[in-house]
């Protein structure tokens, strides 16, 4: 969304009650925010204007945006408007048109010049059956009415191996005039149809749609990124999406167990025919029939470089070959950016979409997102979703677990440094407390719970002593299916512990609870992740909007060790031996264990690709690094942020009405 | 959490020693022995271990120790690196 970064409303002066104490706050609030985000230039302004002397519209009450000068708008959300005006922001804040090609190296990658075309539409560059649209600067508000007459429209074909060079040429720290790739495909008749239509019991929810129409605004195909939240159903997005364009599909997954999932959506949605669909994983290799089809397959399968069977070295070149009407990406916040590139240099598709429930990452690659793909089109309010009943509202917790005597003594010692992770996740009061939440969740709520755990020594031993079954990165692909099953069906197993394996794309859709017993600590992706897996929302839906019965149907707790790393007490001290590491000679044991395993065993999981990793390496985690093109400034994730916190607060800063907090908070809030 | 509360006290017994008591919870005791240990003989202040949650020291060293939890604590925090 090119206008995301303005249209962004603004929530900071939700409370003021009078006109007059409003205007001022608007003015207060903007110096707050310049200081805070703005870049410097910006900031010397915003000090100056002070507009609380000037006489209001009487009307004013219908008008909820504030047009300033420099060109941010302002949004009232307690607006009875707002809704419509928010619409209204995103629909103008589409770009106009401009000249582009005095800039060079855009000039280059320009194959046939046609000229200025009067007409209002776009000329189809017949090779590629794309267009790059050159496009303006976003649109002021005092622009909009001469903005509204200038249609013209300028086209010109960009050679295919230039169009990355073009994006990010165009990208705010370059030209800035953010840009869109569209694809006409109901105008494409080189490439064949897919018949397949979405079953009439797939609805879409009304941000689904709306998520949708912003693809598909003006009848042709958008490139770019859907963010919603994990659970919310962006696989229903993706199924629509195909089944609307209507031609070969490439859906592209993280691992084996997504691709499989990915295969039975596209079953489950749409009317398409199984033999037109086939995934292609390192265990599956379906050959692909037809002239169109949707393949499912992971991003290593279509970067891998090395050496291949002669059978996926055949369905790869198919894959190459074929000129692909929607590149789906799943999970696009996971993949290196090389990675990426690699992927859509194989592969020659119309029209990419991305979908992700967490566009931040602690580097500053997702920025490279934006021109291997395109500009964010749509993300979802978290909190209107929760509202609506879409998501589970969840109850998050951190829960802090001190450190023993014993296992502290041996955390000091400096021989012991590689071991530190290892003990204090194994601390035996973590452990009671983590068998304390799964106890209390199992027997008294019957929920079903995942335990996380980034440490795989701790996982092994958390799931042996409690006799759990676990998924890690060792864990074969039939194994884990097994596992989820059983998880799924069965009444005899209610939790499962999971490595970082499990961060991602791993569908639990019946899981309603998380402990984390260790995890990165300075990953907000993690986090966010981890956090998805119990999003789905749960039982019946009058329950779940706001004021219902159960306003909190999904529990996320992180067991700290204090004193270790960062930031109630459980279990309640009423809980003696029936508790594991009761104790003392066990609580002993269980450190000779500890300390006597190799620091290798002990470590992290190594995944072959860590997007975490980076974080720990103390590297800059700037703020606000993401382009403003794509409007995801870390600004929405404030957002969602002060959604989770707000949770959280009701725990720790703001004590709230004890007779609607939850049983298990009412009895042992601290 | 890492409350640590330093009172001055006698303890009268046959040699009086002026000290201070130091009540915290279990890990902060366990590091302030730690940092006790890491110091050579001569600089040594805990007088007496009373027992897991209660210390008896040297009456000097209420400032260093608080230093050194701070600085411990320093390191345990996530520090947003600008």
């Amino acid at each position: 969304m090119a206008g995301g970064d303005k249209g962004r409303p603004s929530k900071k002066h939700k409370s003021s009650s009078a006109k007059e104490d409003r205007r001022a706050t608007v003015v207060d609030d903007e110096d707050a925010y310049y200081a805070e985000e703005l870049d410097d230039d910006y900031r010397g302004e915003g000090k100056k204007r002070d507009f609380s002397k000037l006489e209001l519209k009487p009307d004013h009450v219908n008008r909820p945006l504030w047009a300033c000068a420099d060109g941010r708008i302002f949004l009232e959300t307690f607006s009875p408007l707002y809704k419509q005006a928010y619409d209204f922001l995103i629909a103008i804040a589409e770009p106009v048109l401009k000249k582009l090609l005095k800039d060079g190296v855009i000039a280059a990658a320009r194959i046939i010049s046609e000229g200025v075309h009067g007409s209002d539409g776009f000329a189809i560059g017949k090779s590629l059956g794309e267009l790059e649209n050159g496009h303006s600067e976003l649109l002021n508000e005092a622009e909009l009415a001469a903005a509204a007459e200038e249609k013209e429209t300028h086209s010109f074909e960009v050679d295919p191996a230039q169009v990355e060079n073009v994006k990010q040429r165009c990208l705010p720290n370059a030209l800035n005039y953010p840009m869109l790739e569209e694809y006409d495909f109901r105008n494409d008749t080189v490439n064949p149809d897919l018949d397949m239509e979405l079953k009439p019991q797939a609805q879409p929810r009304p941000y689904q749609e709306k998520s949708l129409s912003k693809m598909f605004g003006n009848g042709r195909a958008r490139s770019g990124i859907i963010v919603l939240p994990c659970g919310a159903g962006k696989s229903l997005v993706g199924v629509s999406a195909a089944s609307r364009i209507k031609k070969s599909c490439l859906c592209l997954a993280t691992n084996a167990v997504s691709v499989d999932q990915w295969a039975f959506q596209f079953k489950l949605w749409s009317t398409i025919r199984d033999e037109q669909i086939c995934r292609f994983t390192s265990d599956n290799k379906e050959i692909f029939r037809g002239n169109a089809g949707v393949v499912v397959t992971t991003y290593n399968m279509v970067a891998f470089g090395g050496k291949r069977s002669e059978e996926s070295e055949k369905i790869i070149e198919e894959i190459r070959n074929r000129e692909w009407g929607l590149l789906l990406m799943d999970e696009v916040h996971v993949v290196p950016a090389h990675m990426f590139r690699k992927v859509i240099s194989i592969t020659k598709s119309h029209c990419k979409l991305g979908l992700t429930a967490t566009l931040v990452r602690e580097d500053e690659r997702i920025t490279d997102l934006n021109f291997l793909i395109g500009p964010k089109l749509y993300e979802a309010n978290w909190l209107d979703l929760v509202k609506g009943g879409f998501i589970a509202n969840v109850q998050c917790a951190e829960v802090w677990c001190p450190m023993t005597k014993e296992f502290f003594a041996e955390y000091l010692k400096k021989e012991n440094s590689k071991k530190r992770q290892a003990l204090y996740v194994m601390n035996p009061n973590k452990f009671r407390a983590c068998e304390f939440l799964i106890r209390f969740h199992e027997q008294q709520r019957g929920d079903k719970i995942i335990v996380f755990a980034d440490n795989l020594f701790a996982l092994v031993e958390y799931a042996t002593k409690l006799r759990k079954p676990m998924i890690y990165g060792a864990t074969s692909h039939v194994e884990r299916t097994k596992i989820l099953d059983t998880f799924k069906h069965s009444r005899n197993v209610n939790t499962i512990f999971l490595s970082k394996v499990g961060d991602n794309s791993i569908d639990i859709p019946e899981a309603n609870v998380i402990i984390q017993i260790s995890s990165h600590a300075g990953s907000r992706r993690q986090e966010a992740q981890r956090l998805g897996r119990i999003l789905r929302a749960k039982g019946r839906i009058q329950d779940r909007v706001a004021g219902g019965k159960e306003e909190y149907n999904a529990f996320f707790y992180s067991l700290v060790s204090t004193d270790t790393q960062v930031i109630t007490s459980l279990p309640p001290p009423d809980t003696g031996a029936d508790l594991s590491y009761h104790r003392l000679d066990e609580q002993i044991a269980l450190l000779g264990k500890v300390l006597s395993v190799g620091d290798d065993a002990v470590g992290l999981e190594l995944l072959e690709e860590d997007p975490d990793d980076i974080a720990l390496h103390k590297t800059t985690r700037r703020a606000g690094s993401m382009s403003a093109m794509s409007g995801a400034k870390g600004m929405i994730y404030m957002e969602y942020n002060s959604g989770r916190n707000k949770q959280h607060g009701q725990k720790k800063a703001k004590p709230k009405d004890p007779t609607k907090r939850h049983d298990l908070f009412r009895k042992r809030f601290v | 959490m890492l409350q640590v509360t330093l009172r001055s006290c006698f303890c009268v017994m046959v040699n009086a020693i002026k000290g201070l008591l130091i009540s915290c919870d279990i890990p902060m005791a366990q590091f302030i022995i730690y940092l006790d240990n890491s110091l050579p003989t001569s600089q040594k202040f805990i007088i007496h271990i009373l027992d897991s949650t209660h210390l008896f020291v040297q009456p000097h060293v209420s400032e260093m120790i608080r230093s050194a939890i701070a600085e411990f604590r320093d390191q345990n925090s996530y520090e947003k690196p600008s």
